[in-house]
């Protein structure tokens, strides 16, 4: 018996399984998160104003996001550190400076719109903000102080599961399949603004900044090897589909209902409290947890990921496992971002809509930056070995990397000019 | 004068030539690594232009005086400018500023935030780094308008007091990326040597795979065993990827077996057998046990002591093997021939080949038979073939048709008499 174990332990597609299961975790999880609040907000509404008409760009962003991911993650094995190291170590300590004070802001107006969006989609099951964000808060901190890297990870991958409450609405919402195909694969790309500026928010919400520090840094804290890359890529590759996977389901079932009764929302909220005249009661419930899974899942990782890479760069002591006067930097950071995070969520007439107008600038404004970091980074033949960038890669992903930071560039504009 | 300067306040200081020619701007400083314990500066490395920038090396004998703008003994038609960056031992900005070092007193790693330099004699010797929160508000250019604020609001915080410095010996710099020698101090050294083992753990744990490398190997064998001992088993695995085999083999036999068995589970398959060559017989032999070959098959039965040679081997290079082999505890009649992965390919005996000429290929000589057996072939059949062929020993393969080991018959002997003792027993 123990015989046969061991040979299909060792026969060649099992190994393989059971080392991916091992090594799988960071790319599912950081591209899961990345479909937070603000994520499924753009969704719905692209879906819900748009119809089907948007849908084709999610392979482009896809595409993007894979050649992203996947530079943090070779980043990660050949070199063994963190981004804010890197960019530390070769760029000093100015840059990593302003870097990082961006990385704060910009994440905690994240943060804020995670707890927003736990207190608006329990709203909808009728339980009090003022309940459900204390507690929520009081859950991320209890989750990552007294939790352990591996227990985290199970529960951060259990939260994955719970997207496809997504996909369920999407069939709940029955729509038109044949038009849903047609559409994503032959566009047809509306040359006005609204439109256009909802494309680039579509970019900007799926390919954030922080996501390519807590990547790397999840990478470097598993402890995964060279050896290991193999199984890791698929881990990111695989993220990378996923996540878009669910925003094109949000955008059907918010298309295939609101759209075709040419109802206007302004939130994700909204969109699930319009959903039940249409799909019925379940549809909005699903919507609803969907968004509550989301954001606490967001709000969990934000605070933490933000808190790390800050003293990364710094040069600070970081880590749950420490003492609050072994790392106080890396405890304040990050009891800062929930307290302040959950805290005006609870103000009365706190200007949730300035800052969130400013965190998408501050998003847009930083990513060009990190993104042209990366690629610097990745072709240091000193820093990377033979995990450099070849010849053919370097000119994809520059010009990912272009077309990603001009079209953040442009979303800007759009902003400064339409507020 | 100052004895003591910020290499961050030196930074981009104008450099002139001896007629108060400007030159460009101070952008690093090479250093050498010499015996004595604080490093010397060789050379000023300066940089001019913005948008095309070279770089120009001045050796320290030629600045005349080193204040807010620094004057050279030479003429400016003497300096050529280089598109590139210039080799050196070391240098501020590449291998110290802001990389990570170890803290050899408070036995932690920290992050270099500045350098103190001190200046003797028109010499630059690099003293301290500085790895507090001033260091990091200089680098910022802000440390006047902190000290201001802080000044206003709590004339007493130690903040405007408390330098973070290491002196440079206590400080150990580790290898950072690919291809970088390392730099050693052997005062750090020999500071490090006193840090306890657990600490030195811990130590690794905040590295690098590179940077724990090259702190690894500046220990003697003994500590290398004491800190390979208290690391995590994915740390170990990582190290040991990075160990040449042979060292790899060493750390593993000196390291309790349980240990070393628990490590070698979960290692690839032809990793383990080739650590195990680099191993005694009678340690790899107590963890091939332990690794779960059963005691009476030939996976269990054989040493991974064996003389080998690749297919291109001539007959004098299996004799001279021989003979250099002489003290060898295992078999050293047979001569294996093994392609680059340790693919069987034939197998020859001194019988075979000694009265050939020295400039045969030894693969003429082999037998015409491939014999061997499997690593889970029991003991009877080993011995059915030895006794066959009238062999001395037979090579074991694994499924691949990997040479694993060998099996000699009188370690086949050795088992059939402790079975037939124990039959005999029964019987009784």
């Amino acid at each position: 018996m123990k015989k046969l174990i061991g040979t299909i332990r060792n026969s060649k597609p099992i190994r393989n399984l059971l080392l991916f299961l091992a090594v799988m975790g960071p790319g599912i999880i950081t591209a899961n998160v990345d479909n937070d609040a603000g994520g499924i907000a753009t969704y719905s509404l692209a879906g819900a104003h748009f119809g089907y008409t948007l849908l084709w760009s999610l392979i482009p962003v896809t595409i993007a996001l894979i050649i992203v991911q996947e530079m943090c993650a070779r980043m990660a094995v050949a070199t063994g550190k963190g981004l804010a190291d890197l960019i530390r170590e070769n760029y000093g300590v100015k840059l990593t400076f302003y870097l990082m004070l961006a990385l704060f802001f910009v994440n905690l107006s994240n943060v804020m719109a995670e707890f927003a969006g736990i207190a608006v989609s329990l709203e909808i099951f009728h339980i009090s903000k003022f309940i459900s964000v204390p507690l929520s808060a009081f859950f991320v901190w209890w989750l990552v102080v007294k939790g352990t890297y591996k227990s985290v990870e199970k529960i951060f991958l259990f939260a994955c599961l719970f997207y496809v409450c997504y996909v369920i609405s999407g069939f709940i919402a029955h729509p038109n399949w044949e038009d849903v195909f047609q559409q994503t694969i032959k566009p047809k790309i509306e040359w006005n603004l609204t439109y256009i500026v909802m494309l680039v928010g579509i970019i900007g919400t799926t390919i954030a900044p922080w996501m390519q520090f807590y990547l790397q840094s999840s990478i470097v804290e598993k402890g995964i090897t060279i050896d290991e890359y193999k199984h890791l890529r698929i881990d990111v590759v695989g993220g990378c589909i996923i996540a878009p996977v669910i925003a094109f389901f949000i955008v059907v079932a918010c298309a295939a209902t609101l759209f075709q009764a040419g109802i206007r929302v302004e939130s994700a909220a909204d969109a699930a409290m319009a959903l039940e005249p249409f799909a019925g009661k379940h549809a909005t419930w699903l919507f609803a947890f969907g968004l509550f899974n989301a954001s606490i899942f967001a709000a969990s990782i934000l605070p933490l990921s933000t808190a790390y890479s800050i003293c990364e760069g710094m040069g600070w002591d970081a880590g749950v496992d420490k003492r609050f006067e072994e790392a106080p930097q890396f405890f304040w950071l990050y009891a800062a971002m929930i307290i302040i995070g959950a805290g005006v969520v609870l103000m009365p007439r706190f200007p949730m809509l300035t800052v969130m107008y400013l965190s998408q600038v501050g998003n847009g404004l930083l990513l060009p930056v990190i993104l042209i970091l990366m690629t610097l980074l990745i072709n240091k033949k000193e820093l990377m070995g033979e995990f450099v960038n070849t010849k053919k890669l370097n000119i994809i992903t520059w010009f990912t990397v272009g077309v990603i930071s001009l079209t953040t560039l442009i979303m800007i504009i759009f902003l400064i000019v339409y507020h | 004068m100052r004895l003591f300067l910020y290499f961050s306040e030196t930074l981009g200081r104008n450099v002139v030539d001896k007629n108060n020619q400007f030159i460009g701007r101070l952008c690093d400083l090479s250093m050498l690594q010499n015996q004595e314990v604080f490093p010397r500066t060789e050379s000023l490395i300066i940089k001019r232009g913005v948008f095309y920038t070279e770089y120009a090396c001045i050796h320290i004998e030629d600045v005349q005086e080193f204040k807010k703008t620094i004057r050279l003994k030479i003429h400016h038609t003497d300096i050529t400018f280089k598109r590139k960056s210039f080799r050196c031992d070391f240098s501020l900005i590449r291998d110290i500023m802001d990389q990570q070092i170890v803290d050899t007193d408070d036995q932690k790693v920290v992050r270099v935030n500045d350098v103190q330099l001190l200046r003797v004699d028109q010499q630059l010797y690099l003293a301290h780094v500085d790895v507090g929160l001033r260091g990091l508000i200089r680098r910022l250019d802000w440390t006047k308008m902190v000290d201001f604020l802080v000044t206003l609001f709590s004339p007493k915080s130690p903040y405007l007091k408390q330098e973070e410095l290491i002196s440079w010996k206590n400080t150990h710099v580790l290898t950072t990326g690919r291809g970088k020698g390392a730099l050693r101090s052997d005062v750090a050294r020999s500071k490090l040597a006193k840090i306890p083992t657990a600490e030195l753990a811990d130590i690794m744990e905040d590295l690098d795979i590179f940077e724990k490398f090259s702190l690894f190997k500046t220990f003697n064998v003994d500590m290398q065993r004491k800190i390979f001992t208290d690391m995590a088993l994915p740390e170990k695995e990582e190290l040991i990827d990075q160990l040449s085999d042979k060292e790899a083999g060493n750390l593993l036999e000196n390291i309790p077996a349980d240990e070393a068995t628990d490590l070698l589970n979960n290692l690839p398959k032809e990793k383990t057998v080739q650590l195990m060559r680099h191993m005694h017989s009678k340690t790899s032999k107590q963890l091939r046990k332990l690794l779960g070959f059963a005691e009476d098959s030939a996976g269990g039965l054989m040493t991974t002591e064996y003389l080998s040679l690749n297919k291109d081997a001539l007959v004098k290079d299996a004799l001279q093997l021989i003979k250099d082999n002489v003290d060898y505890p295992g078999n050293i009649f047979h001569v294996y021939i093994v392609d680059e992965k340790n693919h069987l390919v034939g197998a020859t005996s001194l019988r075979r080949f000694i009265n050939t000429t020295p400039t045969t290929p030894l693969m003429d000589t082999c037998y015409h038979n491939k014999t061997f057996v499997r690593t889970d072939d029991g003991v009877e059949e080993v011995a059915l073939l030895l006794e066959k062929y009238k062999f001395s020993s037979i090579p074991v393969l694994n499924e691949e048709d990997i040479l694993q080991g060998v099996i000699t018959s009188d370690d086949v002997m050795e088992e059939l008499i402790s079975l037939t003792w124990k039959k005999y027993k029964d019987q009784l």
